[in-house]
């Protein structure tokens, strides 16, 4: 058929296209026209274009075999740019838009001159199913290596490289009840709910609402049915309690009747999301619905039947041939053969003869069908074959002609002679498979029926199956079903209806005949040496692979699905999975419901990542927990570090004389010795902070903490470890003593929110007689550390509160103002200097912290970040939970055995712990300072260390590094790190062999490096 | 005052100090696009802050707070959980937030003389007043896409027929938590923690784009 002509299989009418406006688009390089309400299927059929794939394994040259979701070989790569590439789109589901541009996903290194074909015909006898489990499995080491040869070749579609310049997002639904599927049962089961006064969602994946409506020959009250769904689909418009979502895939079905819909919200417009009245707008949008009741009206899949060469161009649906002619004004063909089991697909003959081009005949396996629309065939002239099937395709690139013959169903034997029909096209129809893939996600398996010949789902409570999708297939009967699961769900939600007959629309009656069971029709040859029967045209799957594979003793259908790769991938068996089982029982000699199904899982058809993502992404992606004072570090040009979620000021880099900025080992060495010397101020406000209240407050710490709380007095701070009940240390902080009954707990950064749920958890579950309460104040208060020989200097003018050595000693709170803002001031040190921390309203931090660098000019006051933090507190030996300690560190074992009430009346959390064996034994890692010998080394943190280098390798590893600084107090590197028995190895040597081969040699300290006695913090 | 716990007017006097609310930063970094300026069409969603307020909560029994609140304040606790009582002028609210729990939203002037007078009147009951109004903020959130701006942030059912006037919820809000409430007819109000305000901020300018999203400025609240 020649590509020249322009769309050369477009009827001069009919259908819903709109004739009036060309639309180009490009496929595999060529450019054609449609017009709008096309999708790319259909215009591709109408320009002539049959081969639009090759084949997954087997390279064959592939056509349109469908006309929507469950089209197996038209999937193609979309996207005019780089940018907007997307992979795995079924052309049945694109809506054409002017200027796409798609190519085919298989075929390399194109699909019309595919080198691959020459190995699928040579190679294909020696391509059994497990072919690449058996060929690529040895040596493992190969398999990368042939896996992206095989992807290449196979073409699964590919990623775009570069950044896609879409926006996609969510929205969160609820609703009393969701229908999936706007055919006749989804229209009438909404319209049932909405009438009742239901919140109602109607989705339907289509372009246009209306399923089967669409292109059936019936009438509605005499009319075409397109007037009944016109105004069912206005009058479902004006609910305000209705949510009408075309383009809309229901693709996941989640617990709790949670339903996850992908609607494509501009892919029909272009390949990029054009912007609407200057907002960006989402190319897609994942709508999360919560439901109560559930109707799944998502119809049935034609099956085609098995028969030899049914792959080539040219064999299609018997009812995509009926969809294209009416839908969209395309015959796919000159010259038709219809093959089928049943009544219905008839009408693609008879929609065929109107269209003006030749049937060459109707074979039908029945031996006597007696339908309306049999009757209606032979009256209109055609040619119908009994009792007899179309056994084998014959053409190369596209069908030539179709071999009939007599057979019997029964026997599964060819019973007559072979006729030779020359055709073009074969459209074929064995019957209708429910689209139970919905049902199936609930968990929910089908059930076998034989009165429709195809699986029915089974349901879970709240879901209803209504019309094609559990087998009632006469339109009248669909409507009248679809009122009843509607009423039959929001009934069930409390909510009255009344159910009319008469508001039915009347459907002309109609009589069909039984259909007869066929699903691979019998070939002269046996199955295993007849030219290919294909049942999953996606994954190249036949009906001699199955039969192989049960041959091979595969008898479980998961397990002939898993060897044959039948129903994988996008395609998750919509039109093969049927035909697939009833191969697989036939050469098992047992019935399909003793064969059993396959499970769908989700998602019905791909789900582009970006939806999935949503806005949760970029900027976006994680929340930014920022201080009061963010504005003045970023101003500052600090750099900044994670710690969870939070953004805290790293280190500051100034510039240097030359104008360049400070390294990061300038930075934080300058810090350092300004805090050590002068004064430094740090940003403390992300520490975790707990007001807690009660008259049992002080007894509560008792429990939490290790050490005691019995004689703090209001005004004064103690420093407290918490350890979990195994025992281990899992946080630590100050407590300060408001008042009797009012303790005020800092937590890590990391811990706040943990800590207060510990908190809350031993009150609420264990000790609820304790009168207290928690409520957690981190962000309410702002803190600031000032700190450094100086501090004191520097805040005295600046607050009315005594700062007095003696009046205000080491681990005291008082209450004041600073720069005139009212304060808790804290005298507590993380830094083994003279400390001040500040705490005051979030609202007045920015205000305090600039009145404190305006007075700190003189005192050459210097911002610090958390690295410099932790290498002056790691001077000092503080450790830092979750650094220092991993969840295996007792409070012994961090040689705190100062802060362990063992006498304490009440036996607080983790006590109990701490007197088992493995917690009392010597030969514990215990926290040590570690001096390297060569005093420029810093030893790597995380680095094993061992007591004999020269031990053979595996040597016994006896601790690690935990943390590790360069000390510009001491200038040397200095390190915290736990070893086996360290505690009783102080002065011993160990030795850190490194990656590189260099062995570091240190000396065991205490791991108080500077100052020892802790003068410093008191003066 | 009872000495067993430590009660004192934290608030500055915003005449002499300069008072930062928790979205000053976001302003400044992230702008503040006006109603209608977007796009040039009224926007459909307008936010803005409701900065300084007084948020104290509360945690005791409900029968005593409930008897101080009617006597000091004249509006009791609301009666059922998830939901919250607001005064006739719609300045002071109390919301539900757990079965001991409640959000107190005053004036911010007010705050520290309610606490005191409250807590004169509860005496020795054992309740706990906290003071919280640095740690958070409160976003108005009006306009007819509101609920649509809400959709695309909260798993909560937002449908103004099922969250009526009157209820209040602690959820998800994107990836963070927020508490949400509708107060009146016209607006929902978010309360959001402080260190995260500026990711809700952002949030709420992004969900709100194609609904031309604006933000008011604060004095034009306080002229309403």
């Amino acid at each position: 058929m020649s590509q020249t002509a322009a769309q050369p299989n477009r009827l001069a009418q009919g259908g819903q296209v709109d004739r009036t406006q060309a639309l180009t688009f490009t496929f595999n390089g060529h450019s054609y026209t449609g017009h709008p309400g096309d999708t790319l299927a259909s215009a591709l059929l109408a320009n002539g274009v049959d081969l639009v794939n090759r084949s997954f394994k087997y390279s064959r040259p592939r056509g349109i075999v469908a006309a929507g979701a469950e089209e197996p070989n038209a999937v193609v790569q979309l996207g005019a740019t780089e940018a907007t590439q997307v992979p795995n789109v079924r052309a049945t589901q694109q809506a054409l838009y002017d200027g796409l541009v798609a190519s085919s996903t298989n075929g390399w290194p194109d699909v019309q001159r595919d080198i691959m074909r020459w190995v699928g015909k040579l190679g294909s006898p020696f391509m059994p199913p497990g072919f690449y489990y058996k060929t690529f499995m040895a040596p493992a080491s190969m398999w990368m290596t042939y896996e992206k040869y095989i992807r290449k070749t196979a073409g699964l579609g590919r990623s775009p490289t570069q950044p896609d310049p879409d926006i996609y997002d969510h929205m969160h639904r609820h609703c009393d009840l969701l229908v999936v599927g706007a055919g006749p049962a989804g229209l009438s089961a909404a319209l049932t709910a909405a009438r009742a006064g239901a919140r109602v969602i109607l989705c339907d994946e289509q372009e246009t609402m209306g399923g089967s409506l669409l292109d059936t020959r019936e009438t509605l009250d005499d009319r075409p049915a397109a007037h009944w769904l016109q105004a069912t689909l206005a009058a479902l418009a004006e609910y305000d309690n209705v949510t009408l979502l075309p383009r809309t895939t229901a693709h996941g079905y989640h617990d709790h009747h949670f339903v996850t819909l992908h609607e494509r919200r501009t892919e029909h417009l272009g390949d990029s999301a054009p912007s609407r009245a200057g907002h960006r707008q989402s190319r897609s949008r994942l709508h999360r619905v919560r439901a109560g009741q559930v109707v799944l009206a998502t119809g049935a899949h034609e099956r085609p039947l098995v028969y030899a060469n049914n792959d080539v161009p040219g064999n299609l649906l018997a009812g995509a041939v009926s969809t294209y002619i009416r839908r969209y004004g395309v015959v796919p063909g000159r010259k038709l053969v219809l093959s089928t089991s049943n009544d219905h697909a008839y009408r693609a003959a008879l929609d065929w003869q109107e269209a003006g081009r030749e049937v060459a005949a109707i074979v039908d396996a029945r031996t006597a069908p007696e339908g309306d629309l049999v009757a209606q065939a032979k009256a209109a002239g055609i040619r119908v074959i009994t009792g007899s099937a179309v056994i084998e395709a014959k053409g190369a690139q596209r069908v030539s002609s179709a071999r009939v013959a007599a057979i019997d169903v029964d026997a599964f034997t060819v019973t007559g002679k072979v006729e030779t029909l020359e055709c073009d096209t074969i459209a074929s129809s064995g019957g209708y498979s429910p689209v139970i893939h919905l049902a199936s996600h609930t968990g929910a398996r089908p059930v076998w029926s034989d009165d429709i010949i195809g699986f029915v789902p089974t349901t879970v409570a709240g879901v209803t199956a209504a019309g094609g999708a559990h087998g009632v297939y006469p339109l009248g009967e669909v409507l009248a079903d679809g009122v009843e699961a509607g009423a039959n769900a929001v009934t069930a939600l409390g909510f009255a209806t009344t159910v009319n007959d008469a508001d039915l629309p009347r459907v002309a009656p109609r009589h069909e005949g039984p259909a007869c069971a066929l699903f691979q029709v019998p070939h002269e040859k046996a199955t295993l040496r007849a030219p290919k029967q294909f049942v999953d045209l996606q994954n190249d799957v036949t009906a001699a692979a199955i039969e192989v594979a049960t041959l091979e003793g595969f008898e479980s259908i998961e397990h002939v699905k898993r060897y044959t790769a039948m129903g994988f991938g996008t395609d998750q068996g919509k039109l093969g999975n049927i035909n697939g089982m009833a191969v697989a029982a036939r050469c098992l000699g047992q019935s399909i419901p003793e064969t059993g199904t396959t499970v769908f899982r989700p998602n019905y058809t791909p789900v582009t990542f970006g939806a999935v993502v949503g806005r949760h992404c970029r900027e976006l992606f994680d929340p930014e927990r920022y201080t009061p004072m963010q504005a003045w570090h970023v101003a500052q040009g600090a750099e900044f570090e994670d710690v969870g979620q939070w953004k805290r000021p790293w280190y500051y880099p100034r510039k240097r004389a030359g104008g360049e900025l400070e390294t990061m080992a300038e930075a934080v060495a300058r810090e350092c010795r300004a805090v050590r010397e002068g004064v430094g101020i740090l940003d403390a406000s992300t520490l975790g902070k707990i007001d807690i209240q009660g008259p049992d407050a002080r007894e509560f710490l008792g429990r939490i903490y290790t050490n005691k709380w019995q004689k703090l007095a209001p005004g004064r701070v103690r420093y407290g470890l918490m350890c979990g009940d195994d025992g281990m240390v899992m946080d630590d902080g100050t407590t300060s003593c408001l008042a009797e009954n009012h303790f005020l707990m800092t937590t890590t950064t990391g811990n706040a929110a943990p800590v207060l749920e510990w908190l809350e958890l031993w009150h609420q579950t264990e000790w609820p007689e304790l009168d207290v309460y928690f409520t957690s104040v981190t962000d309410h208060w702002a803190t600031m550390t000032v700190t450094g020989p100086e501090a004191r200097k520097l805040l005295t003018d600046m607050t009315d509160i005594d700062l007095d050595r003696e009046a205000f000693k080491f681990m005291d709170w008082r209450e004041g103002h600073v720069a005139g803002v009212p304060a808790r001031v804290f005298r507590i040190s993380f830094t083994g200097e003279l400390a001040f921390e500040i705490n005051v309203q979030a609202h007045y931090a920015m205000h305090v912290w600039e009145a404190l660098f305006e007075r700190g000019k003189h005192f050459d006051l210097t911002p610090y970040g958390t690295e410099t933090m932790h290498v002056l507190r790691a001077e000092k030996g503080f450790i830092i939970v979750g650094q220092d300690t991993d969840g295996s560190v007792t409070p012994e074992d961090l040689g705190m055995h100062w802060a362990i009430g063992y006498d304490k009346p009440f036996p607080w959390i983790g006590k109990r712990a701490l007197t088992r064996s493995d917690t009392r034994r010597e030969n514990r890692k215990q926290l040590v300072g570690l001096r390297p010998k060569d005093p420029s080394v810093v030893l790597e943190e995380g680095a094993q260390i061992v007591f004999d280098p020269n031990h053979a390798i595996p040597m016994p590893m006896v601790g690690h590094v935990t943390s590790s600084y360069y000390s510009p107090t001491l200038e040397s590197g200095f390190a915290l790190a736990v070893v086996k028995g360290g505690h009783q190895r102080m002065g011993e040597s160990v030795y850190l062999p490194m990656a590189d081969g260099r062995i570091h040699e240190a000396d065991i300290v205490g791991t108080q490096f500077v100052d020892p006695q802790g003068e410093r913090q008191h003066v | 005052m009872s000495n067993t716990v430590h009660v004192y007017d934290a608030r500055a006097d915003h005449a002499t100090v300069t008072a930062e609310s928790p979205l000053a930063y976001s302003f400044q970094r992230s702008g503040m696009p006006a109603p209608g300026e977007a796009s040039g069409e009224e926007s459909r969603a307008v936010i803005g802050e409701r900065a300084f307020l007084g948020h104290l909560i509360l945690r005791g029994g409900a029968i005593v707070l409930d008897e101080a609140l009617r006597e000091v304040l004249g509006i009791g606790l609301p009666g059922r959980p998830n939901s919250l009582t607001v005064d006739a002028d719609g300045q002071r609210s109390v919301q539900w937030l757990s079965p001991d729990e409640w959000l107190l939203i005053v004036p911010g002037d007010e705050t520290f003389g309610l606490e005191t007078r409250l807590r004169a009147h509860l005496g020795g009951s054992h309740v706990a007043i906290v003071d919280v109004s640095a740690g958070q903020t409160l976003i108005e959130l009006s306009g007819e896409a509101a609920h649509e701006v809400l959709m695309k942030s909260t798993v909560y059912d937002v449908d103004p027929h099922a969250f009526t006037v009157g209820k209040g919820v602690t959820t998800l809000f994107a990836k963070t938590s927020v508490i949400l409430r509708r107060p009146d007819e016209s607006r929902w109000e978010l309360i959001v923690r402080r260190s995260f305000a500026d990711y809700v901020y952002r949030w709420l300018l992004d969900a709100g784009a194609e609904y031309g999203i604006g933000v008011v400025r604060e004095d034009r609240h306080e002229s309403q």
